[in-house]
C-alpha cells in the first residue's frame, strides 16, 4: 500500500515529436501513514509533475504507479478499469496557484465544494469549513466573503482549507508557503506538521526553503533534470552531499553552526536541526 | 486539448518560412478564391495534389496538418453524409432496399451500444466508427429475415457522391492552407503582415493597427489559455470533479467550476498584459517604429506569381471547361 512509483517516466507531448521528458526512471515508495516528506529541486526539475502523478492527475507515459492499491498505467487508464475519483479524495493535492481552483461566490461554498463532491452532507461540510478556516489562520468572518477579493496569501489559505476539508489520508502541498510572509509561513508549516503528528497522516511538501526542509522533514526528496537524485535523511543531505551541484543551499541554522565553529575554533559532535538544539549545544560548550 | 493546432507556430526553415508574411496572407486569400472557383471534382483532386506538393516542398509533415483537421472531423463527416443522402441529381448509382425487420432493428441497436461501450478502448476511433457504420448498413441491406416493419431505400446518385467528395475536399484544402499560414508564420510577423495588408482600409478610417493587434494577441493567447484550462481542470479534478462522468446537474457544476476561474484568469492576464504594454509606452493608434521591417524579395514575387497563375487557371477552367 501507500504510493509506489515503478520505473515511472513521463513526457509532456509537444508539437515536436520528441516531447518534453519531465520524469525519468522514478522509483519511489511513500508510506500511507506517518511520513513528513519535503520535495526540493530547481524550477523545471519535475517536482510538480511528480506530485501530480501521486493523485493520478497524470498517467505515466511508461512505468506504473500503485496508489493505495490502485494500479495506474497507460493500460488501466485506457481501459478505464480504475476509478480515479476516490484516489483524489484519499490523496489531497493543493496546487501552487489558488486562482486555478477558487470559483464559488463565498469562501465557505468554495471550501465545502470538495467534500460535497465526495458525498459529505452540507451541514457536516459547513461544520468542517468553520473549523478549518481557523486552522489555516483566518477567522469565521472570512467564510461569507468572496474568494476573489482576498489577498494572495489569504487565497492560498482558503485553497488549502478546501483540500483539508476533503479529509485526505495523504496531504500533498505544492509550494504552500510561496507568497506568504515569514510569520504566516511558519504558522502554516506548524499546521501541516501538526496534522502529521496528531493524526499520523503522511504530508508531502514541495518547497524552495531549505530551512523548512531541515527543520521539519523526516525525509527529503531531491529532483534534478527529471531524475530523483536523492531520497533520504535531510541531515545526511545537507552535511554530506555536494549540494551546490544540485543548485541547493545550506539551511541557515547549519550556516550559523559552521560560522560559530570557525570563529570559536570548535567542532560540535552533532549538527543541530533547530535554534533550540543549537542553543543547547552552545550551553553545553560553555559548561 | 493540447492537440489543437490552430494558431500555433512551429519553427522550421523551409522556403515557406522565408516568404514575407504579406505575401503569405495575400496568397492565402488568392488561393482560397481559386479553390472556390473550381467546379468539378477532378480539378479539386488536382488542387489537393498541388497542396500535397506544397507541403512536401515546404517540409511540413502531413500528420501536423491532420492534427489541425481533426477538430473539424465531425463537420466533414456531416457534410459528406448530408450530400450523399440528400443530393438526388445525376444518374442513380446504387439503389438498395433497407430492411427494417424485427431482427435487424434490435441488431442495429445492439451494434450501436456495442460501439458506445467499446469505442473507448479502440485506438483508431475514426476507422472503428466507419467500420461500425458499414456494418450497420450491411445488416440493413443483406439481412431480410423476420417480420418486416418498414422498408426504406438507400439511393446514391452520381452527383451526390461527387458533391460529397467535392465539398469535403474543398474544406480540407482551405483548412490546410490556413494551417500552413499559421504553422509557418510567427505571430509577430503575422501581425506585421496583417497590418500592412489591411492598410488600404485606412482610407475608410478603419484603425488597422488596432485590428491587427487584437488579432495577434488573440492568436497568441489561444495556446496559453488552453494550458490554463488544462491546469484548472487538474485543480478541480483534485477536488473530486469528475469531468468524464456525472449527471446533468453535476455537469453544470463542472462547467461552472471550469469557467469561473478561466474568466478570472483571463481578465487578470489581460490586465497584466495591458500594464506591461503601457509600461513599454504603448499608445493605441500612435505610429510606432519597428524593430523588424518586412522585406520584399524575389522569392515573394515568385510565390505571388504562382498564386496568381493558380487563380487565373481556375478562372479559365470555370469559363472554358
Amino acid at each position: 500500500m501507500g504510493i509506489k512509483f515503478k520505473r515511472v517516466e513521463f513526457k509532456y507531448q509537444g508539437f515536436d515529436e520528441k516531447g518534453y521528458l519531465a520524469l525519468s526512471n522514478i522509483n519511489l515508495t511513500i508510506k500511507p501513514q506517518g511520513e513528513f516528506i519535503t520535495l526540493i529541486g530547481e524550477t523545471g526539475s519535475g517536482k510538480t509533475t511528480l506530485v501530480q502523478h501521486m493523485n493520478a492527475l497524470l498517467t505515466p507515459t511508461s512505468g506504473e504507479m500503485d496508489i493505495l492499491g490502485a494500479i495506474i498505467n497507460q493500460e488501466t487508464i485506457r481501459k478505464k478499469s480504475v476509478k480515479l475519483n476516490p484516489i483524489r479524495q484519499k490523496v489531497g493535492l493543493v496546487f501552487q496557484f489558488p486562482e486555478y481552483q477558487l470559483f464559488e461566490e463565498t469562501v465557505e461554498k468554495d471550501i465545502i465544494f470538495g467534500p460535497k463532491n465526495y458525498g459529505v452532507s452540507e451541514t457536516e461540510a459547513i461544520q468542517r469549513a468553520k473549523e478549518l478556516i481557523k486552522v489555516v489562520g483566518l477567522n469565521e468572518s472570512y467564510l461569507s466573503r468572496s474568494p476573489f477579493n482576498l489577498s494572495g496569501g489569504e487565497k492560498k489559505r482558503v485553497s488549502i482549507a478546501g483540500i483539508l476539508a476533503m479529509n485526505p489520508d495523504i496531504l500533498i502541498l505544492d509550494e504552500p508557503t510561496s507568497g506568504l510572509d515569514p510569520m504566516g509561513r511558519d504558522e502554516l508549516l506548524k499546521v501541516f506538521f501538526d496534522i502529521h503528528q496528531r493524526l499520523g497522516k503522511t504530508v508531502i511538501i514541495i518547497t524552495h526553503d531549505m530551512n523548512t526542509v531541515f527543520h521539519y522533514a523526516k525525509r527529503v526528496l531531491v529532483m534534478r533534470d527529471s531524475y530523483l537524485v536523492y531520497d533520504g535523511d535531510p541531515m545526511n543531505l545537507f552535511t554530506k552531499k555536494n549540494i551546490e551541484h544540485w543548485n541547493l543551499d545550506i539551511p541557515d541554522i547549519l550556516k550559523l553552526t559552521y560560522q560559530i565553529e570557525e570563529r570559536l575554533d570548535v567542532t560540535f559532535p552533532t549538527r543541530p536541526r533547530n535554534k533550540e538544539a543549537l542553543l543547547e549545544m552552545l550551553k553545553e560548550l560553555e559548561a | 486539448m493540447k492537440n489543437i493546432v490552430i494558431g500555433r507556430y512551429i519553427p522550421g526553415n523551409s522556403f515557406l518560412y522565408k516568404i514575407d508574411p504579406r505575401t503569405k496572407i495575400i496568397a492565402l486569400i488568392i488561393l482560397m478564391v481559386a479553390v472556390f472557383m473550381l467546379r468539378s471534382l477532378i480539378f479539386m483532386l488536382a488542387g489537393l495534389g498541388l497542396i500535397m506538393l506544397l507541403l512536401a516542398i515546404g517540409k511540413i509533415s502531413v500528420k501536423r496538418v491532420y492534427l489541425g483537421l481533426r477538430p473539424l472531423m465531425f463537420l466533414l463527416i456531416f457534410t459528406f453524409s448530408f450530400q450523399i443522402l440528400f443530393n438526388t441529381q445525376g444518374t442513380q448509382l446504387i439503389d438498395v432496399t433497407l430492411h427494417y425487420t424485427v431482427l435487424t432493428i434490435p441488431l442495429i441497436i445492439a451494434l450501436f451500444f456495442f460501439w458506445m461501450y467499446t469505442k473507448k478502448i479502440i485506438r483508431f476511433k475514426l476507422l472503428y466508427f466507419f467500420f461500425i457504420v458499414s456494418l450497420i448498413l450491411s445488416v440493413l441491406i443483406f439481412i431480410d429475415v423476420g417480420y418486416t416493419l418498414n422498408q426504406g431505400a438507400l439511393t446514391i446518385y452520381s452527383q451526390g457522391l461527387e458533391m460529397a467528395f467535392f465539398i469535403m475536399l474543398r474544406l480540407i484544402i482551405i483548412v490546410t492552407l490556413s494551417t500552413i499560414l499559421t504553422l509557418t508564420t510567427k505571430p509577430t510577423d503575422l501581425n506585421l503582415g496583417l497590418e500592412s495588408v489591411l492598410k488600404p482600409l485606412k482610407i475608410f478610417r478603419v484603425n488597422t493597427e488596432e485590428i491587427a493587434m487584437i488579432l495577434a494577441i488573440s492568436l497568441r493567447y489561444i495556446p496559453t489559455l488552453l494550458d490554463e484550462a488544462n491546469k484548472i481542470m487538474l485543480a478541480q479534478a483534485s477536488r473530486g470533479v469528475d469531468f468524464s462522468e456525472g449527471k446533468l446537474k453535476d455537469k453544470v457544476m463542472q462547467i461552472v467550476s471550469l469557467l469561473v476561474p478561466m474568466f478570472i484568469i483571463s481578465f487578470k492576464r489581460s490586465d497584466e498584459l495591458a500594464n506591461a504594454m503601457e509600461a513599454r509606452s504603448f499608445v493605441p493608434g500612435r505610429n510606432r517604429t519597428r524593430l523588424q521591417t518586412l522585406h520584399w524579395s524575389s522569392l515573394d514575387t515568385v510565390a505571388l506569381s504562382i498564386a496568381f497563375v493558380a487563380l487565373f487557371t481556375s478562372i479559365a477552367l470555370r469559363i472554358f471547361v
